[in-house]
Formats: C-alpha cells, structure tokens, sequence
C-alpha cells in the first residue's frame, strides 16, 4: 500500500492505461506541456509525446468533437474539461454524437470515450466555475456517469472508465485532489455500476456522492455519540443508479437521506427518489429527504457560497429529525 | 420602425434625456404605442384592432382545412380556462370574440401582438423572415420590416447571445430556435449567460429574452427533430420553461412569456401546430405562468402532462372510464419552471395515486422531479408509488418511434396499475 493524492491516483490511471494500450490518448487544454491544471496529466506529455497527450485551443465544442471522431474511428480517448463548468459548450457534441452514435450507426461505431474533469462547488470560482452538471447529463440517453471522492475509487474507477467500451461521464471534484489515501500497489478496477458502501448500519440509509460523502463522514461523530446508527452508501454510478445494492439497504433500514451537492430541481435526487418511491415504497416508513444545494448560480461571496451547500450540522439536523419523526409515528 | 429608431429609444431607456418615441399603432389604431415588455401589459388595446377584426384576420391567417362556415358561425362567445388559481374567461364578445385557430396560427397572432404593442419587439432565428418552417412568423416582416423580423445564421450558439445582449440592452427579444434538438449548443448561454445575468450583476441587468422552440414528436422526426429537452432547461436555475397544449394556452403563454422580465424557454409541440385547432380569442390577453389547469376533473388518480402528452392522458383518463370506471383527474403543468406544486399536491392528496407522463427519457425527466416533490409533500396521502409513463433511455427512434412515445395504452396500464396497487 502506499500513500497517494487523489491528483496522482488519477494520474497513475491514465499512465497504466496508456502504457498499456497504445490506442489511450488525453485531449484537453493544458494537459500536455503543463501537465494540467489540477497535475492529473503530470508528465505524461513528456512519456507519450505531442499527440498522445494533446494540447487544443480553448475550443470545447471542437475538441470534444474532434475526440468522439477519434472514438469512432479506433482510438481510446479521455478528453479532460478543464472545469466540467466548460463542457455546456460542448454539451450538444456529448448529447446528440456521443450519446447517440452507436445507437444511430445501428451498433457499427462503438465510442470508448472518456470525458472527465472537476466539478462542484470550489472555493469562490464563481457562477460559472462551480457548476453540477450530473443532474443535466443524466437525462442524455446513452451516456454512463460516474462520480468518485476518494483516491481509492477515482483510480479502480478511472481504469474501468478507459476499458468500458461507452462513453463515460467522469465526475472529479475540484476541492477533493489533495485528499491522500493508501492504495493497493497492484491493479485494480472497480465495477461502474456499483454503489460503495462507507459504513454499514440499520438506522437510515444515506445516499450520497463525491464531495459531499465527506460531508455525510464528517456528521457521523455526531451522530454515533447519540446512538445513531447510519448506513452510508456513495452512489459513484450516478447513470445508471445501483438499485439494486440500494433496496437492500432501504429494505433494513426504511429510512433514506439524500446528501447531495446538485442543485434541488430535476437533480440526481430527483430521479433517485422516484426510482426508490416507484420500487420501494411499501418500504419507506418516511418521505424519502434530499438535501440538495441551492437552486441559485452560486455565489462568488464566500459565506454565501458555503450557505449554498450543505453542512454537516444539516446533516446531523435532518438525520435525527427523520428517525424522530418515525419514532413518532411508530410509538 | 428603424434601427436607428431603436438605438434612439434603447439611449433613452439608458437614461437620455430625449423623451421617448412614440408611434402610431399599425393599422391606424387611436392607442399609443408604448416602450417595453411591462409597460405593454398596462397598456389598453382597443377592442376591436382592425387587424385582429375576425373578417380581416380571415384574409389573413391561414384557416384550417377543416374549417367551414358553419363551424365558423357556431363559436362560442368566450372561451374559460380552468386554472388552478380559478376560472379565467377571455374572448368574450366585448373583447372580440373568438376566431379558429391552429397552434401556428395562435403563436403567429401573440407575435403579431407582441411586435405592435412593444415598440422594442424583435423576432429573429433561422428562416423566420418568409415566415418560418412552421409558419409561425408569417406575414410579420411585410407587416412590421426587415428591422423587426429578421434571419440570422444557422448559429444556435450566436442566436441565443445575441438575443441576450439584446435583451440585457432593453429590447424585447424573441428568438427562435428551429427545432429544441438545435437548443444544445445554445446551452451554455442559455444556462450560463441567461440563467445567471440577473443574479451575478446584483440585479443590474437582466436577459429576458424568449426562446421559442419546436419541440416533440412528430411521427418522422427521429433522433434530432423529436426531443424534448425540457428536463435540461428546468434543472438550470434562472430560467422558466413553457409548453402549451392549444392555441388558446400558446397565445396567452406566449404573450406572458414574452412581457416576463426573466428569459423563457417557450417549447411549442410540434405535432399540434396544424392538429390542434380551437376557437381562441383574438384580443391581447395573457395567460399566468407558474399555474396549471385541471383539464379532466376526477376522484380516484392524477395524471399529470404538458404538451401534446396531455392529450394523451385525457384519451387515456376516458378509456379508463369505459372500461374500469375509474374517475381519472388530468392536470396540465403549462408551465414546467416553476411547476405549480401546490395544485398537483392538492390533487393527489384528493385521489391518492399519481402517474406522471412525458415524451422525453424515463432518466432525469421532470418527471423525476414531480414524483420526487409529491412523494415528499403528499407522502402520507398515496396509496401507491408514483408511476412515471416516459420515453425510454435511449435516443429517439425512427423507425421504432411508435414503441418509444408513451402512448394511451402505456398510460393506460400504468392507470389501472396504480389503482390495483
């Protein structure tokens, strides 16, 4: 095991990978002689050269374009957004090429394309910079959509992304790359399509992703010195959603908690909290909860920006109000 | 009406001393044209505008094939909307009765409308100026010049900038997108720029523009002139989403959409524009955004759409009758951002049992979202998961398209599941 940021866990994917298999290039701006502006392409331009670590112009339409071209005809590329924020303006080449070129060549153009970058919430980056895009890329037919937040899942992750014959969605965070974990020193992969479960327990299942399962992991001390006993799940598949390994956990504990940093209208909660009405409802013992930011661009001033996500003590506010509630309900 | 005009009354907005402009209403109306979109819901129309009188509207609007004179003859004398927030009746005789009208028809007339009553109006996008794809700015450039209804490129990215530069400037901007499958690379201004103008400039500017769109199936659109990417634009922030379902509600809509201060996205179902045909007032009137209207009344289960999808529901909610007799209630969002909350949750906390339908993707549709908020609001009144009856998670198909739509049967089944529950 040894003891690595989440930056370099990334980094050490795309090197595996492409060491690997000479097909993997990286498409982005700044990825190639400045090795990146999060170091997640750190000295790959050195090893692989010019065009398999390519530097575009500012131009995400057309490098984003260019990348779902290269898909079609052999390549394996990973088209990094410098900010996920960026990608909007390449959103029609992602929605109606990239979503939808297998489907309209009848299966004769595979797409093994990964597109990843940061998103989220940062520290005052602004409207712009601070966008989620899950909750828009999950109504895009054909796209799978990953979310990892820790160094452990964004490498077994990342791998999978670049083996997976689809185009993948890959959610980073923009405060989680100095995050430092210990992992395997072998390879690894991790499946897709499957939730992590963070802690076991039998009290509420709590549904969360990227950022903010630190969060949810920052109001378990408070709620363990209560007696409360979360079960917390991160979803990493944000498309498709793992319904399965959540009705297992909704089935013991019949409570949930979304914790989630997309902003309340048509977001990842939403689609998750009719999947689990549609399917689980004779289950729940309460409205299933989603705490979810803002439904504003987000602020630029500081304390607003923080008053715009959720907080831990939100999460500890809401958790022991929904088993109050049960417990009053029940009793 | 000139640029030169314009650029002198946009000065004046910006706080020039020179007194604003004023014209004569086309047609030679009494009533004084008036600068911009919320001084032009003040303003009083005369009642009968000599080019919204129901003879001269007949020479020029395109009757529907269909239309005879005998139907012609038998119009009602109003028409009233059954709105969450009470009945509303416009078109009465005083007013100027009612004229048929298709849904292009009903969008040409609030444009019409808009362009002479808001001196700032303007109409642009691809193929508007011979009238449109669809038709729906015919006649508008002979009637109010080439300054005023315009092309542009085919630039989905450059249309929705300009019109919000336009717009931030204080002209009324009404752009067209030729069909929503083209609205995606208009994305990033619409959710970045448009979205966000208000907020990130403290309130000095705002871009409240209209965006009109064609959008849904058709029965030979395929992949790229099917969508209905209304889920996209009702997930960002700053933006309110419209869809009508006759060209009653697309006339008032628009008309509100267009005087709103915030940016629309005004979705048109295509498949209406010459299939749906009704008797529609033909004075100025505005129907309210952000409030649904109960189409069907019933006891037993809620069905909620927009769009073409609504006429679905209530072919549905009547089979449902026949054969099971089950009462079914089928409410229209008309406005899906701000979607009325409360009149849905009241309606389920009637019937209890709720199925949502929509033409766009099962995955982070709206109806997502509506199943989500009722769940959590109505929690202790439904006797059975909210059903949603959707397009499935792929592309839209063409030659499949027919096992894509969710049609009455699909509705249908999803209805008795949900009182079988």
């Amino acid at each position: 095991m040894s003891k690595i940021f989440m930056f370099d866990a990334l980094r050490a994917a795309t090197d595996e990978e492409m060491a690997k298999d000479p097909t993997v290039c990286v498409i982005g701006e700044d990825v190639g002689h400045y090795g990146g502006s999060y170091k997640v392409t750190k000295d790959l331009h050195s090893k692989y050269g010019d065009l398999r670590v390519l530097d575009t112009p500012i131009a995400e339409n057309s490098f984003t374009g260019m990348a779902i071209g290269a898909a079609i005809t052999g390549l394996r590329p990973i088209v990094e957004g410098m900010n996920m924020s960026f990608l909007l303006l390449a959103f029609n080449q992602i929605s109606n090429n990239a979503g939808m070129l297998r489907y309209t060549s009848g299966g004769n153009f595979t797409l093994p394309l990964v597109i990843r970058g940061p998103g989220g919430v940062g520290r005052q980056l602004g409207a712009e910079h601070s966008q989620r895009l899950e909750a828009y890329f999950q109504a895009i037919p054909g796209l799978k959509i990953v979310a990892c937040s820790t160094p452990y899942n964004a490498k077994g992750l990342l791998k999978s992304a670049i083996r997976d014959n689809n185009p993948v969605v890959f959610f980073e965070h923009v405060l989680l790359y100095n995050l430092q974990e210990e992992i395997p020193q072998e390879e690894y992969f991790l499946p897709l399509n499957k939730v992590e479960f963070v802690r076991k327990g039998k009290d509420i299942t709590i549904l969360t992703y990227s950022r903010m399962r630190h969060h949810v992991i920052q109001a378990l001390p408070a709620l363990l010195k209560e007696g409360y006993d979360p079960e917390v799940i991160d979803l990493i598949s944000l498309k498709p959603l793992d319904i399965d390994s959540i009705s297992i956990s909704v089935k013991k504990t019949h409570k949930v908690l979304i914790v989630e940093e997309c902003m309340k209208t048509a977001g990842i909660g939403a689609e998750l909290i009719a999947q689990i009405n549609e399917y689980l409802f004779d289950e729940l013992d309460a409205p299933v909860v989603r705490l979810s930011s803002q439904d504003i661009p987000t602020p630029y001033n500081g304390s607003l920006e923080q008053a715009t996500v959720i907080q831990p003590s939100q999460i500890v506010d809401s958790v022991k109000s929904i088993i109050t509630s049960v417990k009053a309900i029940i009793t | 009406m000139t640029l030169a005009t314009v650029a002198r009354s946009v000065a004046a907005r910006a706080g020039n001393v020179w007194a604003l402009p004023t014209l004569p209403l086309l047609g030679g109306g009494a009533a004084t044209a008036v600068w911009g979109r919320r001084r032009a819901a003040l303003q009083t129309v005369p009642a009968v505008n000599t080019l919204s009188s129901p003879s001269a509207a007949l020479s020029e609007t395109k009757r529907p094939a269909h239309d005879t004179a005998d139907t012609f003859d038998a119009l009602p004398p109003s028409v009233t909307l059954p709105l969450s927030t009470g009945p509303l009746s416009v078109g009465t005789a005083a007013t100027g009765g009612t004229q048929q009208m298709n849904l292009f028809t009903a969008v040409n007339d609030a444009l019409r409308i808009a362009l002479e009553t808001d001196e700032s109006a303007v109409v642009f996008g691809e193929d508007v100026a011979f009238g449109g794809v669809f038709r729906c700015t015919q006649h508008l450039r002979d009637a109010f010049g080439p300054d005023r209804v315009f092309n542009t490129p085919l630039c989905e990215q450059g249309i929705a900038g300009f019109g919000i530069g336009l717009a931030a400037s204080g002209v009324t901007a009404v752009a067209e997108i030729q069909f929503a499958d083209y609205s995606l690379p208009a994305y990033d201004q619409l959710a970045n720029e448009a979205a966000k103008f208000r907020y990130r400039s403290g309130g000095a500017y705002s871009a409240g523009l209209t965006v009109r769109m064609p959008c849904g199936a058709v029965g030979h659109g395929g992949l790229y002139h099917s969508q209905s990417p209304e889920a996209l634009f009702c997930a960002t922030p700053g933006l309110k989403v419209v869809m009508p379902r006759d060209p009653v509600r697309a006339k008032g809509l628009l008309l509100a959409s267009i005087r709103d201060a915030n940016p629309v996205i005004f979705m048109e179902p295509k498949a209406l524009y010459r299939a749906s045909v009704a008797p529609t007032p033909v004075e100025d009137y505005e129907l309210p955004l952000g409030v649904a209207e109960t189409v069907v009344p019933g006891r037993d289960v809620t069905l909620v759409g927009w769009g073409a999808q609504v006429h679905v529901l209530v072919a549905a909610a009547a089979r449902a009758a026949a054969e099971d007799d089950i009462s079914a209630e089928v409410l229209d969002l008309q406005t899906l951002c701000p979607w009325d909350v409360d009149a849905v949750v009241a309606s389920v906390k009637r019937t209890g049992r709720l199925v949502v339908s929509h033409e766009a993707p099962l995955s982070g549709g709206l109806g997502g979202e509506v199943a989500a908020t009722v769940a959590a609001d109505a929690f202790l009144s439904l006797e059975a998961p909210v059903k949603r009856v959707c397009g499935w998670d792929t592309p839209f198909p063409l030659a499949h398209e027919k096992y894509y739509v969710p049609n009455v049967e699909r509705c249908l089944e999803a209805i008795k599941d949900v009182v079988a529950f």
